[in-house]
């Protein structure tokens, strides 16, 4: 697939070209449909080229599943392998979680206590 | 909502309730679950409090103060679990490396920091999910009317 790099301008192109340049017309609204099925045709080519779902082949099953499969045990005690990839190998991403509810909460106190 | 049979059930089901989410929280390295799936339910099981009697008594239950202190006492313990592994001479949040002892797997007390953190973060999404509840329902209008 050479072309999905240049179609994939082309549509960014036309977008730009119907929401910003055409008047409200009839050709407008043509051309919006017709953008919506040139998205529409690139989501499901994507959906397409996609590994079957199961299958051994996948580009995730690479050396680091198999690492966290085989050493979780050995190397954090806990048997529960997701438990021990969110909260010890990658315990840094869950307190970026943990401070995303924080924030969360405080914008929400805060506009709401503000009436 | 004033329905005898929605609060009976409820006043007998909220405790279990209760118990579920804090193993589920607990038993988190062990089973699947965690802190923000028992957090979850913990707070369910309050919102269903607030749901079946009022929201006046269910806010009551947990008030402002207790509840703004386990949010943010959530997020420093998990910080402070953090700077414990830099304390004892490794990484941010490091686990084996800091000289933690593992236990047995399996048990309950093992895994390392991972028990702690996941009560931290259970702690954190069950008040976090209480507040945002009590906060749109608007059942707290007498704790911050004032500033």
């Amino acid at each position: 697939m050479e072309a999905s790099p240049l179609v994939g301008v082309g549509i960014l192109l036309l977008i730009a070209y119907v929401f910003f340049y055409l008047p409200r017309s009839q050709i407008r609204h043509i051309l919006v449909i017709v953008i919506l099925f040139m998205i529409g045709y690139a989501l499901v080519v994507t959906v397409a080229e996609m590994p079957v779902f199961g299958s051994a082949n996948t580009p995730a099953y690479n050396y680091v599943a198999k690492r966290y499969l085989e050493g979780t045990v050995a190397e954090t005690g806990a048997i529960n392998v997701i438990s021990a990839i969110i909260l010890d190998y990658r315990a840094f991403d869950t307190l970026g979680e943990a401070t995303v509810l924080f924030v969360a909460i405080a914008a929400a106190i805060a506009n709401l206590k503000a009436h | 909502m004033d329905d005898l049979v929605i609060r009976s059930v409820s006043r007998l089901v909220v405790p279990f309730i209760q118990l579920y989410g804090l193993y589920v929280i607990f038993y988190g390295h062990l089973s699947p679950g965690g802190g923000f799936a028992g957090g979850a339910i913990v707070a369910s099981s309050m919102i269903l409090y607030g749901l079946s009697f009022n929201l006046e008594a269910g806010s009551r239950k947990l008030g402002h103060d207790v509840s703004s202190f386990m949010e943010s006492g959530g997020a420093i313990w998990y910080l402070i679990i953090g700077l414990l592994g830099i304390l004892f001479g490794s990484n941010f949040l490091a686990n084996r490396y800091a000289g933690v002892s593992l236990g047995t797997p399996g048990q309950l007390f093992s895994g390392g920091i991972i028990f702690f953190l996941s009560l931290g973060i259970g702690v954190k999404v069950a008040s976090t999910m209480i507040t945002l509840f009590y906060s749109l329902s608007g059942g707290e209008d007498s704790s911050g009317s004032n500033n």
